[in-house]
């Protein structure tokens, strides 16, 4: 499978930012994981960071173009605010799956609001850094899921 | 191989899980869930006990005094069928009371339940908590919550 996981603002300072919040480990550490656990499943995971919103918009559009099999996107900040996201994301027909490393829904209320999740076909939240790699693990299964869905 | 104990707590309306084949999610019932669960704990060992009640009263005393005797809960909270009748304050207290004694609790529901309206089915409420969430991976939502319980079991 080709696989696009795709990260939002601030992300790029996982480990210094508010690590109570989102752990101590940092964002090329995590993208080590998710594409040694990629190569072990046979995935070609691509592992990707913006802070701009119309950047994350045009991979998501990539997405399309090259018939990537499924997309990983924590959209950070923008979840909460990016109807672009959400309209390319609609776009978007391969498994598409919404991660936060923390739970929005147990933080602020300007948290509770995700653009995203009614676009997605599942969301994984709280489950530390580690949401990556058991994300790109369950993946070739949820893919066969995601067909019978179709 | 580690004996941990965990707790799969299925809420008011999952004893029927044909709403969910109508939706795409494939045949499931909640015998199917639950043999599944049974593997993919055995892989970790991890010894499992898989409930469902529709009585919310049994369900949050079992949650407050029955977690004793447990590491970790994955909780499905509701069948989205059944939802209007659910009273979602019942789970904040026992799990706040879970998450203070460290042990790892995570959400699950078998649908994207935002994709049916956040009207019908709400993620539970407990601010300032560690719960996890998983929603929308069919069987799978089970299956990785599993997985991340044992990999946060492993590290405490």
């Amino acid at each position: 499978m080709n696989i696009y996981v795709i990260n939002g603002p601030n992300i790029n300072l996982l480990g210094t930012r508010e690590p109570e919040i989102y752990g101590k480990e940092t964002l090329k550490s995590i993208s080590k994981k998710c594409i040694q656990q990629g190569l072990k499943d046979g995935h070609d995971v691509k592992f990707m960071q913006s802070n701009y919103e119309g950047e994350i918009v045009e991979w998501i559009q990539n997405a399309i173009t090259e018939k990537v099999d499924a997309i990983v996107i924590n959209a950070a900040a923008y979840t909460h605010t990016s109807i672009a996201i959400h309209d390319a994301l609609k776009s978007y027909s391969g498994f598409k799956i919404e991660l936060h490393i923390s739970n929005p829904h147990l933080r602020e209320t300007f948290r509770h609001i995700s653009y995203i999740s009614s676009a997605v076909d599942a969301i994984v939240a709280g489950l530390g850094a580690d949401g990556y790699s058991h994300v790109i693990e369950l993946l070739a299964d949820l893919q066969k899921h995601y067909k019978q869905k179709k | 191989m580690n004996n941990n104990k965990l707790l799969i707590m299925n809420g008011p309306g999952l004893s029927d899980l044909s709403n969910f084949n109508e939706m795409g999610y494939g045949h499931l019932t909640l015998d199917i869930v639950r043999k599944k669960c049974s593997e993919t704990c055995k892989i970790f060992g991890l010894k499992m006990d898989f409930r469902q009640t529709d009585d919310e009263t049994e369900l949050s005393r079992f949650l407050i005094e029955g977690i004793e005797d447990f590491d970790a809960l994955i909780i499905n909270p509701v069948g989205h069928s059944h939802t209007s009748s659910v009273d979602f304050t019942i789970y904040s207290s026992a799990i706040k009371t879970i998450t203070r004694q460290n042990k790892p609790v995570i959400e699950v529901h078998i649908s994207n339940i935002f994709q049916q309206g956040v009207e019908n089915t709400k993620p539970i409420h407990v601010p300032k908590c560690e719960v996890g969430f998983v929603s929308g991976l069919g069987i799978h939502s089970y299956d990785l919550a599993i997985r991340a319980v044992n990999k946060k079991l492993s590290k405490n």
